[in-house]
């Protein structure tokens, strides 16, 4: 085959599941078509050292490898979790169609070497999780947690589109291979570059879209917003901050103080929430602190252990996601005080609960445990201070975690309840797709970890 | 034929037959002094290996042999014990996990692959904690976890501390960086994470707390296994402790963690807890041997220590059952005209508890005592390690008055039976080893014998305490109900001695109050605050009014423009006048 093609195809392949969308009854053979586009991208060749399969403005190497990989699985599992649609014929083919441009849009962003490319794709990504907020949320607010989606990006992306047209204009190119090769010690490109990704992340203090945009989110959305969303700022970081080594090493302290208290403070409101999905966002912004810090450290481990951590939080808190919204279907409630018992009725479900709850905070042998090795290990080294703040993120996310489970599990189911289904066999597969590759994926932790 | 193959009796008779395959190599291992250690790398980054390590000596392996075994004959009693319960396959899956994850805890010798059984063990004992579900276990299992996690996060810290020697196999490096400031560090954070794991002083509260837990649960868990994992981990990182400061202070904690729980264990009247007090007493008692240097004598007293108390715990359990789960020893009694084998069983390990001779914990007791005596040691310490003894003592021959001797009083027509030789034959094996393993675990791993030399009154001094402290629980156990009530006048006092020094209310509403009040200011202020007002709302608000407010002026811009033509050609008049 033309070596030009390798990347596209797979665009390729996205595109043209697009007329999918317009008959009746696709909705499995999209998902197993995604499925077998997983496992054709992972025959992909791609090097530790360099970005390979170079073509047009594509390129890969390990870790938007991994990362394009985690965006086909999650939106696979997407499709998975919400037969709800399917079965109330609730705009199913526009769903479809909203998950293929979301999935290309995803492709595209991971793997496109020219900057501005990546920064349009990022915004692009935008519009069908917006959609999916907005069309196919719950209840009325999810109108403003769409604004607050969108301006919450769009107010910190628009000084990086600035930012990467300065960048262009100065060093007449923007591929990110050869970021490198530049430095600019200037402030406010600095924090114009910066501040975009870190509103993704989210950061603490510019978090406020993320609980909203989740608790009104259908649970696709919920699960694209944690598995993937969170993780293009965290991937745009790693891109980026090449540029600015002189003054991350100066500036960079801010971001990691933010983050590490506000990992500790976030993990405290946990305690407060009575929503499962706020609560699991709420720990969702406590877990990419902990990655932003690693990623502000600038070393080795650091930046291992981050993108360990989004894959494995990817697969976690999405996991999580589906979990909740397994209740949320039978019991029509996302409340901690309705959702009680529910060992009673699904006792294996409650073992998938732990066993994802588990992984939520950090228990052997999760990815996530090891990505919070790494990124302890990277935040130690670089002032052994920050261990203060580190054990009480790592003891209040055990204790959360546990906050949610039993909550949910023990205790007097809730007595208004009129009828009730055990899990079917969808969900089982649907957790174990998610559980599977964090807990599996540790035997062999450097195809997730080692990217350069 | 059917019926008696059930998940209990598979899982016992593997684990039955593990723990004797353990043995068998124990031997083989302790005769040719070998050991083995196995590694496997899981990853290398930045020239420092992640591996996953495995170290089979005689310690790993005796230990290993010594949880398979009770594990089994708990497995064994539970198919009796929890014979009516809906979820068995569920509750012994949750056991054989634990156990799992203790095994791994005991053959890890690097601290990486030690969090795989240390954070399982605090998973599964949550699991377990809260099977049964009630407010209490709930509370009970968030205790537990927690305190554990603390644990759990001092070894990951740990991990990174150890990041500076390049490699995470610490067994490697005790000897040889002992001097180190970081090793300094490390050590005192192994310290405390061992002190969460055996529930030395601030973190004591949810041992007790813990039997909420099915009894078989307890007596594997909550006597044996778990918190011996603390023991443990000190044990293999002993040579590291000696001539610490901190070490020091373990031995005081630990020393008064062996104080407190046996003056709490003479105010309870809850058989479970009573027992539970008790192993907390003996691990104040392995920690404080440990820390003053003498890890075999503790490893010793962990083992012999494991054997009775599971029997102890397994007893309680019988007789629980009996009693129609009423746990308050105060309406139980004279049930050794009764049960007479399961008293049998009660007494023997309760016996053994108290160091009578011959029994197990004989042989790891005394020595314990008389190395105490023999080391240099200020009188605080003495005193503690002494009155500790008595008090042991003392508690158990009240517990033991107030079961078999008494008088029954939970209800006036009852019927006692003793024949569920279900669990009577799981405790007969811990029974045999309750009595022999003191003095074989003595012949077997103690290469050269302790050298004893002390005064005479020195050498009696555990005869005239136990026989002080065996005394005053006899007087206590046929105390009067009224006379009872003469506590109320030192109310104070005896609250904080028999609320085990306010641990469980200060580890529980002491702290949390304070963290849920940050966080609920936190998001009422923060969340919903500021950071609204600076970003969405505050932005959103802004945009709206200044809006509004040009919308004013477009709205009415003929009107306005008019009036400011008038305005301006007045203060254009008024110059011209004023120049003019």
């Amino acid at each position: 085959m033309n070596n030009k093609m390798i990347m596209m195809k797979f665009m390729f392949m996205v595109i043209f599941m697009i007329p999918l969308c317009l008959k009746k009854n696709m909705f499995w053979l999209v998902q197993n078509l995604m499925m077998l586009m997983m496992f054709m991208f992972m025959n992909l060749n791609v090097s530790i050292y360099y970005n390979t399969n170079l073509s047009y403005m594509f390129s890969c190497d390990i870790m938007s490898f991994g990362l394009i990989l985690l965006s086909i699985w999650i939106c696979m599992m997407m499709l998975m979790a919400s037969e709800n649609l399917l079965k109330m014929k609730f705009y199913v083919n526009f769903f479809l169609f909203n998950m293929l441009f979301m999935l290309l849009m995803l492709y595209l962003t991971f793997s496109m070497m020219n900057l501005f490319m990546f920064y349009l794709f990022f915004e692009g990504s935008l519009i069908p999780t917006l959609l999916l907020i907005v069309g196919w949320g719950y209840q009325p607010e999810r109108i403003q947690a769409g604004m607050y989606l969108l301006f919450y990006t769009l107010f910190a992306s628009l000084p990086l589109l600035m930012g990467i047209f300065y960048i262009f204009n100065k060093g007449n190119n923007i591929m990110f291979y050869f970021l490198k090769f530049m430095n600019f010690d200037f402030y406010l490109l600095y924090f114009s570059m910066i501040l975009a990704f870190l509103v993704k992340m989210p950061m603490y203090f510019v978090h406020l879209w993320l609980p909203k945009a989740h608790v009104e989110a259908p649970v696709s959305g919920s699960m694209i917003l944690a598995g993937i969303m969170l993780k293009l700022g965290g991937y745009g970081l790693l891109r980026i901050l090449i540029l600015f080594e002189k003054l991350s090493l100066k500036l960079n302290f801010i971001w990691i103080i933010i983050s590490l208290v506000g990992g500790f403070y976030i993990s405290l409101k946990c305690f407060c929430q009575v929503d499962m999905k706020s609560l699991i966002a709420y720990s969702s912004v406590c877990h990419m602190g902990v990655v932003i810090g690693g990623i502000m450290t600038l070393n080795y481990w650091g930046f291992m252990g981050s993108y360990l951590l989004m894959i494995g939080h990817g697969l976690c808190s999405s996991g999580m996601f589906c979990l909740a919204n397994i209740n949320f279907e039978r019991l029509n409630s996302r409340s901690l005080y309705i959702n009680k018992g529910m060992m009673n009725f699904m006792p294996s479900m409650s073992l998938w609960w732990f066993l994802l709850m588990s992984s939520n905070m950090a228990a052997p042998p999760s990815l996530n445990l090891m990505g919070e090795i790494s990124l302890i290990n990277s935040l130690m080294s670089w002032s052994w201070l920050s261990m203060i703040m580190l054990m009480l993120i790592s003891f209040f996310s055990a204790g959360y975690s546990l906050y949610l489970y039993s909550y949910i599990q023990h205790g007097k189911y809730y007595s208004g309840l009129y009828s009730f289904y055990t899990g079917v066999s969808r969900e089982y597969l649907l957790l174990l797709l998610h559980w599977l590759p964090l807990n599996l994926m540790i035997l062999k932790v450097d195809w997730v970890m080692i990217w350069f | 034929m059917k019926k008696n193959i059930s998940i209990c009796f598979l899982s016992f008779f593997f684990l039955f037959f593990m723990s004797m395959v353990n043995f068998m190599m124990m031997i083989y291992f302790i005769m040719n002094n070998m050991v083995i250690f196995l590694e496997w790398e899981v990853i290398t980054l930045n020239s420092v290996s992640v591996v996953m390590s495995i170290l089979l000596d005689w310690m790993s392996l005796l230990f290993m042999m010594f949880v398979l075994l009770i594990s089994s004959v708990v497995i064994y009693y539970s198919k009796s014990y929890m014979s009516s319960e809906l979820n068995l396959n569920r509750f012994i899956i949750l056991v054989l996990l634990f156990v799992f994850s203790m095994i791994l805890l005991i053959i890890s010798p690097n601290i990486v692959s030690i969090l795989l059984g240390w954070d399982g063990l605090g998973l599964v004992s949550y699991c377990l904690v809260i099977y049964y579900q009630n407010f209490k276990s709930y509370n009970a299992g968030m205790l537990t976890a927690l305190s554990n996690r603390v644990g759990d996060v001092f070894i990951l810290m740990v991990i990174s501390w150890m990041l500076n020697y390049g490699s995470w196999n610490y067994i490697f490096y005790l000897m040889f960086m002992k001097n180190d400031y970081e090793m300094y560090m490390i050590s005192s954070l192994v310290i405390v994470a061992a002190m969460t794991k055996s529930a030395q002083i601030p973190f004591s509260s949810w041992l007790p707390a813990a039997m909420a837990a099915p009894t078989p649960v307890s007596a594997l868990v909550h006597s044996s296994t778990l918190v011996t994992a603390g023991v443990y981990l000190l044990i293999r990182f002993n040579l590291l402790l000696v001539d610490m400061l901190f070490l020091k202070i373990l031995l005081l904690l630990s020393g008064l963690t062996m104080f407190m729980a046996g003056i709490s264990a003479n105010y309870e009247f809850d058989l479970k807890k009573i027992i539970a007090l008790s192993t907390l007493s003996q691990l104040g008692l392995m920690m404080s041997i440990l820390s003053m240097g003498m890890p075999d004598l503790a490893f010793f007293h962990l083992l012999t220590h494991a054997m009775f108390k599971a029997l102890l715990f397994m007893c309680a359990g019988v007789i629980i059952h009996m009693m129609n789960d009423i746990q308050d020893i105060r309406l139980m009694g004279g049930i050794s005209n009764y049960i007479p084998m399961t008293s049998l069983c009660m007494n023997i390990s309760n016996l053994a508890l108290c160091g009578i001779p011959f029994l197990a914990g004989f042989y790891s007791k005394d020595l314990i005592l008389e190395m105490v005596s023999l080391s240099n040691l200020n009188l605080l310490i003495y005193y503690i390690y002494y009155l500790s003894t008595g008090l042991t003592m003392f508690y158990t021959i009240r517990l033991i008055m107030y079961l078999m001797v008494n008088d029954y009083n939970l209800m006036s027509i009852y019927n006692l039976y003793d024949e569920d030789y279900t669990m009577l034959k799981s405790m007969m094996v811990l029974l045999f080893m309750s009595v022999v393993s003191g003095s074989m675990l003595s012949w077997l791993i103690f290469l050269n014998p302790y050298m004893i030399y002390l005064p005479l009154n020195m050498k009696m001094m555990v005869m005239y305490v136990s026989l002080l402290g065996g005394f005053i629980g006899y007087f206590v156990s046929n105390m009067m109900i009224y006379s009872m009530n003469k506590f109320l006048m030192t109310y104070n006092i005896s609250s904080f001695l028999c609320l085990m020094w306010f641990m469980p209310s200060l580890s529980t509403y002491g702290l949390n109050y304070y963290f849920l009040k940050l966080g609920q200011n936190l998001l009422k202020y923060v969340d919903l605050g500021w950071s609204e007002l600076y970003s969405g709302q505050g932005m959103y608000y802004i945009l709206k009014n200044y809006s509004i407010f040009y919308n004013f002026y477009q709205v009415n811009n003929f009107k306005i423009y008019l009036f400011s033509f008038v305005m301006w050609m007045m203060i254009f008049m008024f110059l011209m006048m004023m120049i003019l």
